[in-house]
């Protein structure tokens, strides 16, 4: 177990630089920040002078191997436009994004859960084509257009919910809905199919021949059981969590790292570009190791030796 | 006992959402006395710095402007006027002395002629602040006394004052920013404007708060908040729903929507951006000949493209420099000289009977509507037969090709005047700027510009840059079509009228 757990930490050296190389070419390759960041009538030659300022004149690869060692000090370098450590500027959006992502992981257990069960419960019903269909829809259905719409039922037409910002939980009530909506549709398929197998195993039938009540039989036994799987994709719908993020903090204008990252990008900052995508990469992996780590607690019989 | 922790979950939930309901209900329908007081102001992007000095950005100077004093300011009527200076006098021509008025600063210290030598030499000097390229032409700033401070330019300078009115003069605190340093002053910034900073939640919003120790008059709004909302549709969903006051920016598709509801208006201003085609008079390209590109010109309805595109937004130019900014030439402005026949006729006397082919590089999303102009464009040309090959390119793609001067025959950019004088604009046609682009060489035009630089007398410069105006008119190294309008959505409970250099004083903004 420790031998894993040290192999599967080493591991995220490497994946970490090539990431960073990833996001360094390209962003390299999206062109010249300074054309942002004067005016179209700049002249050339003012041009160049803030691209020599900013130390943007040096050919790719010393412009890399100075990237990579800041990064190895721990320094992503200077946000052009705020004109900051990028890191601190990452690390300040984490709580909003934390917040979103757990509010929409709320959302999508209380909508998967019953919804999951009720299905399997009643398979093949009409309720449960239904709630079948309607979860390939919500796993289809664009952030930015459930966004959209949310915003315009709820928020302009019928005034229940504020339009967009960060501020008490209801702020957070819509966002969390479209961004936990996708995750729903797939938790509740997968419920749905853990309990139907589980239903049909040979101890849930015993318990079935020897009275056991049906609730108790769906929610203590079977219910529990089909749990492990959910526990994988839950962890694993955290790189869903932020890539949806990017674009549902968009639209609400919600000041999380999501919101960070697509402005950085329009701007080509590439040190807050970096920073963000390096943390963001870091929490999926660590998060995908504690699922693992704890689906092994769940389920004994797993053995990483 | 799982049961009951799930009905005690859903039980909390529940709960939670009524109580949110309700909270919600307060805020919407409140009206408190506070709350009647906030200016709230919604931007389609975060300021790019807190630092007015590198900001370089309309989102950014409609907070500084409020935040920080210059020496002058652009009043209302856009005419130039003493903000912190009290009175100035010009000694020779390149040594100005001016007299600051008592003004504070939002820390309670006094605005000297130290910190103005302190804030002019800042971004005189550091070459990695957006605004320097400006500030070249400023030679030195002498302190001569507490209050009196001089400013030498680098030979006569007719735009001086222009310039100290513009974003990047703003006047910084020297003893507390070089205590602080950059990073301690962007966590709190400190101005001598009537607002002062509370907060900056970064992607999200600034909040000022009144300074009641200002110079001039006292502030009117007890909190402004100025929010960033990237998304078009919800920058205006907060406007229908009262979240905003005033929504800046809002996209062709929404007009109609704005219009129609009732509680706002849909407020269109000019701006100094005028949309315009830059031509190749390089040798080697069929725009070298004179009489194409007067073709080119004629074959294009300006007039056309305001009503039909723009619908009304705009007004169709011959020029770069629109009515309200110094050296302006008012017969180039809504005017046109569409003529179809005509330009097939100067087609043919140029030796091409049977039309000309060409290519035509045109941004989409950069500026409004810029992709159906130009494809209305290609149609009109294709009347005269010019064959216009249109190259849409996508913002950052265009930037590149209009940066590095790869463009074949025409480009259509939109190029605004940050200093409200023609010579900001006009400097285009000077030899070395022309070069590599629209490679125009006119010894007129270089004279006259040259000239008028060092000209002080203020009739006379008019002059000179209303004639340059007219030979670029007719020579067409650019080829102008419209002054670009700015939309705003405004509350019908504010009363705002739009600026031609798209900055908004808070104090000008009335409730009804």
């Amino acid at each position: 177990m420790k031998k894993y757990l040290v192999k599967r930490l080493l591991q995220i050296i490497p994946v970490l630089f090539i990431i960073s190389f990833v996001v360094f070419v390209l962003v390299y390759m999206a062109g010249d920040p300074v054309a942002l960041m004067l005016p179209e009538d700049a002249s050339e030659s003012d041009r160049e002078a803030m691209r020599a300022a900013l130390g943007l004149t040096d050919p790719f690869y010393i412009q890399y191997f100075r990237f990579v060692g800041d990064l190895v000090q721990g320094n992503f370098g200077t946000s052009f436009r705020y004109n900051q450590a990028a890191l601190p500027l990452v690390l300040e959006r984490l709580p909003a994004t934390f917040e979103l992502a757990a509010a929409s992981m709320v959302v999508a257990t209380l909508m998967a859960v019953p919804l999951g069960i009720y299905s399997a419960r009643k398979q093949n019903s009409l309720v449960d084509l239904f709630i079948t269909g309607g979860s390939v829809l919500g796993k289809a259905m664009p952030n930015f257009w459930l966004g959209i719409l949310l915003i315009l039922l709820f928020a302009v037409n019928i005034q229940v919910f504020p339009v967009s910002g960060r501020g008490t939980i209801v702020h957070m009530i819509l966002p969390a809905i479209t961004l936990g909506t996708g995750i729903a549709a797939e938790m509740t398929r997968l419920i749905r199919s853990n309990m139907l197998e589980i239903l049909n195993q040979d101890y849930i039938r015993t318990a079935r021949s020897k009275g056991v009540s049906s609730n108790i039989l769906v929610y203590k036994h079977a219910f529990r059981n089909s749990l492990i799987p959910v526990v994988t994709i839950m962890g694993l719908q955290v790189s869903h969590l932020v890539s949806g993020a990017l674009i549902t903090e968009s639209v609400f204008s919600w000041p999380g790292i999501g919101l960070l990252l697509v402005q950085a990008v329009n701007g080509r900052d590439m040190a807050v570009v970096q920073a963000a995508v390096f943390v963001i990469a870091l929490l999926v992996i660590v998060v995908n190791l504690i699922t693992d780590l704890i689906y092994r607690l769940l389920d004994p019989r797993i053995n990483y030796s | 006992m799982k049961k009951v922790n799930l009905f005690s979950i859903g039980l909390l939930i529940l709960v939670l959402l009524v109580f949110a309901g309700c909270s919600n209900e307060g805020e919407t329908a409140g009206g408190s006395e506070e709350e009647s007081n906030t200016l709230v102001l919604a931007q389609a992007a975060d300021i790019p710095s807190i630092d007015p000095q590198n900001s370089l950005s309309t989102t950014g100077d409609r907070v500084h402007r409020n935040m920080f004093s210059r020496l002058f300011m652009w009043d209302n009527e856009l005419a130039l006027q003493e903000d912190l200076v009290d009175t100035y006098e010009q000694i020779d021509d390149e040594t100005w002395e001016f007299t600051l008025k008592k003004a504070t600063f939002h820390d309670g210290e006094t605005v000297t002629a130290e910190d103005v030598k302190f804030s002019l030499e800042r971004v005189m000097t550091d070459e990695t602040l957006k605004e320097y390229p400006y500030f070249k032409q400023l030679k030195e700033v002498n302190v001569k006394d507490e209050q009196t401070v001089q400013i030498i330019t680098e030979g006569p300078m007719p735009t001086l004052l222009n310039l100290l009115a513009k974003s990047g003069s703003d006047i910084l605190p020297k003893a507390y920013f070089e205590e602080v340093g950059i990073e301690g002053f962007q966590e709190k910034p400190i101005g001598s404007g009537p607002y002062q900073f509370a907060e900056w939640i970064r992607d999200d919003r600034v909040t000022l708060v009144p300074f009641e120790d200002y110079y001039g008059d006292k502030p009117k709004w007890e909190k402004v908040e100025v929010r960033a909302i990237p998304e078009s549709s919800t920058r205006v969903g907060e406007l229908l729903t009262g979240g905003v006051d005033i929504a800046t920016d809002i996209p062709p598709n929404e007009w109609e929507r704005v219009e129609s509801e009732s509680g706002v208006d849909l407020i269109n201003g000019e701006t100094t951006r005028v949309s315009l085609l830059m031509v190749r008079t390089t040798e080697g390209y069929v725009t070298s000949d004179p009489k194409v590109r007067e073709a080119i010109d004629l074959a294009i309805d300006q007039q056309a493209i305001v009503d039909s595109v723009l619908q009304g937004t705009g007004v169709p130019v011959r020029t770069r420099v629109p009515e309200g900014v110094f050296g302006t030439n008012p017969d180039l402005t809504n005017t046109r000289v569409y003529d179809v026949e005509r330009a097939k006729e100067l087609l043919a006397e140029a030796g091409h009977p049977d039309g000309i082919d060409i290519t035509f590089t045109s941004s989409r999303g950069r500026y409004p509507l810029d992709s159906e102009v130009a494809q209305l464009i290609v149609s009109m040309l294709s009347e005269a037969g010019i064959n216009a090959e249109l190259k849409l390119l996508e913002s950052s793609a265009f930037l590149d090709e209009y940066n590095s001067k790869s463009n074949e025959e025409l480009i259509m950019i939109g190029l605004a005047d940050g200093l409200l004088d023609a010579s900001y604009s006009l400097v285009h046609y000077t030899e070395e700027r022309a070069a590599g682009q629209t490679d125009y060489k006119n010894g007129e035009v270089e004279g006259l510009f040259n000239a008028a630089g060092q000209n002080l007398d203020e009739e006379e410069r008019t002059e000179q840059y209303q004639l340059i105006q007219e030979i670029v008119a007719e020579e067409r190294p650019h080829i102008f079509l419209y002054q670009n309008a700015v939309n705003y959505g405004v509350s019908e409970n504010i009363t705002f009228t739009p600026r031609l250099d798209e900055a908004i004083r808070f104090d000008d903004l009335t409730k009804k």
